[in-house]
């Protein structure tokens, strides 16, 4: 017999006639010594097929939850399944605790092998069925929303007026400097990449008239809009999903306030009163990137400004305000409602602002598209 | 570097709080292994700041905190590890993974520190959560669970790894009398078969008498401990009148400026 350390688990292994094998633990049975002879004893035992196996726990100086493991496995027939497995020595207390968790008790707590799988079909029906209702409910939202807006504003009680001006303040002031850097660049960077293909027309001058178009009609207002959508529409969806979670949601209601008229109906008009400002920083700094490129392409400013003036018209700039404005109460309103569809649990507040961001976006460019249509028709 | 092998758990000296602001000083208890030790006080006197202290979540602004013979303030890197292992925690609303099912839960501490092959980390955690009766839960998410359900799966979780400490924050926080009774049951057999040592912060004050060997008192005045000793004695004979007011539920109604 070995003289092991008392931190160390000694395994000794003796095999007899007729698929006798008798396995001796000495030492520390734990979730270390346990992990290092698991190899062995797999090796040893599961190749050999075995009839009887004795384990003799008697020499065991401790052991714990992991080494009460392994001998219930060995004890299940786990690890031998032709053996009749018989477990000597252990001590009183051990032995109670190995008794108390049988081969049934394990069938019956483990989890199942199948992993549920659901057919196309189905997976489509309930996407539609959850697309649907998903729809339903965003027309109930604006309906609700439509319906309590005007009397919201009129009333100067139920206004809130300085939850507007808060909003204001964090969805539109606080976002300037990201909205400067954001817009400034993608002008610039637009500009450069298409003055060296029209260089090849000698039409490079054009690359003010183009910026001019498309800042003022289509990315300023999309910059703006989607920079809103990231900051504050999930922001939104988080506050609000935040007290829906608390059920501070439902506090309101039963202090007789509806939560539409009490935090969507500001956080709707902050952001359709600040888009359109947003809209118009974004596009006079989108230019402005632009302008710069045809500086240092050599092109004086009066030229420059001549070009700009020649080719944008008011109904231009109106338009990138027009869109300004229902993209500001897009964002709001999806970031809103997916706040209030927020249901319980630890994710449920970041699903809500991820879905409150996707569809934001999803929805601008839709406008977006119509608004081209409508624009293109209504100016023919 | 070694304390007397009687005494599990030596506090001493111990000031906590925030940067200036002391919540508590001159705290000094031991905890014999096998002791379910309780720390008590009213709402506001640094309870769970002590416990987070006490657990090596916040670091004491002075003092040490003795754990089986290492001073848990002073340890660093892999002596820090080592030592945190040796106690379990479990916290007011149970802190379960809330994407996870109750058994990977349980599992969790198996999977990452231990290197037992698959089989047996199931079964050391299904066995774990018989032993708080929970094995046919074991499937389930814990947003399907009572809440005293949660808080016996956070028990399972925090003692899977055979700790000879659990620390509890509020185990009966938000259960019926029925429920917390049940916990308490749990927490007297764990400590009396397994020998686990429990310090639990609380202010149930059945359960206090159904479970505590000792008691020490927090009073936010005094910024210390104002009581120690067996919840029967304090409730007849503690020195402090407000101590004896709190283990009898008597009202203050002129200290909390109450004009009814």
């Amino acid at each position: 017999m070995t003289k092991i350390t008392p931190d160390e688990l000694d395994t000794d292994f003796q095999f007899g006639p007729d698929g006798f094998a008798r396995v001796v633990f000495r030492g520390r049975l734990d979730a270390r010594t346990v992990a290092t002879c698991w190899d062995g004893l797999e090796r040893r035992l599961r190749a050999a097929s075995l009839k009887t196996l004795e384990v003799d726990a008697s020499g065991l100086r401790f052991c714990d939850g992991a080494g009460l493991a392994l001998l219930r496995y060995l004890s299940m027939r786990l690890m031998t399944p032709e053996a009749i497995v018989s477990i000597s020595g252990l001590e009183s207390g051990l032995a109670q605790l190995l008794r108390g968790f049988t081969s049934e008790d394990y069938a019956a707590f483990r989890p199942p092998m199948r992993v549920k799988c659901r057919s196309l079909p189905e997976e489509v029906g309930s996407e539609v069925r959850r697309a649907a209702w998903d729809l339903r409910e965003q027309i109930e939202f604006l309906g609700s929303v439509v319906g309590k807006l005007p009397p919201t504003l009129l009333d100067r009680r139920q206004m809130r007026w300085p939850e507007v001006r808060r909003v204001f303040e964090l969805a539109g002031a606080n976002a300037v400097p990201i909205i400067s850097l954001v817009s400034i660049l993608v002008g610039l960077i637009i500009a450069f990449e298409s003055a060296q293909p029209l260089a090849q027309f000698g039409a490079q001058i054009f690359v003010v008239n183009m910026i001019g178009l498309v800042m003022v009609r289509e990315l300023g207002p999309l910059l703006a809009a989607i920079l809103l959508a990231g900051r504050s529409g999930s922001a939104f969806a988080a506050e609000i999903g935040t007290m829906k979670v608390n059920e501070e949601l439902d506090a309101l209601q039963t202090l007789g306030l509806d939560p539409i008229r009490f935090l969507v109906v500001q956080r709707i008009t902050a952001a359709i009163l600040l888009t359109p400002l947003l809209t118009f920083y974004a596009t006079f700094l989108g230019v402005t990137g632009g302008v710069l490129v045809a500086l240092g392409l050599g092109f004086p400013l009066p030229l420059i400004f001549h070009q700009l003036s020649s080719t944008l018209r008011l109904s231009d700039i109106g338009l990138g305000m027009a869109k300004g404005v229902v993209f500001g109460a897009i964002v709001s309103g999806v970031g809103c409602l997916r706040g209030l569809q927020t249901l319980q649990g630890p994710s449920a507040v970041g699903v809500s602002t991820t879905r409150a961001v996707v569809t934001s976006i999803v929805l601008i460019i839709i406008a977006d598209a119509i608004f081209s249509i409508l624009f293109y028709f209504l100016t023919r | 570097m070694s304390e007397p092998t009687e005494i599990i758990i030596s506090v001493r000296d111990l000031k906590v709080g925030y940067g200036k602001n002391v919540i508590l000083r001159n705290v000094n208890f031991q905890v014999r292994p096998g002791e379910v030790f309780v720390i008590l006080g009213g709402s506001g006197s640094g309870k769970s700041t002590l416990l987070k202290n006490l657990i090596g979540l916040y670091a004491p602004l002075e003092g040490e905190v003795w754990i089986e013979g290492d001073n848990l303030v002073a340890a660093r890197g892999n002596e820090r590890q080592d030592l945190l292992r040796k106690f379990g925690v479990t916290y007011q609303s149970g802190a379960l993974f809330g994407s996870m099912s109750v058994l990977e839960n349980v599992r969790l501490p198996l999977d990452e520190l231990t290197a037992l092959p698959e089989p047996l980390k199931e079964l050391a955690a299904l066995a774990k959560l018989k032993l708080v009766g929970l094995g046919a839960a074991a499937q389930k998410l814990p947003s399907e669970l009572s809440g005293g359900m949660q808080k016996r799966a956070a028990i399972a979780r925090a003692m899977v790894l055979d700790p000879r400490i659990l620390f509890l924050d509020e185990p009966s926080a938000g259960l019926d009398p029925v429920t917390a009774a049940d916990l308490d049951l749990l927490i007297t057999e764990l400590a009396h078969h397994f020998g686990i040592t429990f310090i639990i912060v609380t202010h149930d004050l059945a359960s206090i008498y159904a479970i505590a060997d000792r008691v020490i008192m927090l009073d936010s005045r005094s910024q210390t401990i104002v009581a120690e000793g067996r919840p029967a004695e304090l409730r007849e004979r503690a020195a402090d009148a407000w101590v004896r007011r709190f283990f009898n539920r008597e009202p203050d109604a002129v200290a909390s400026g109450l004009h009814l």
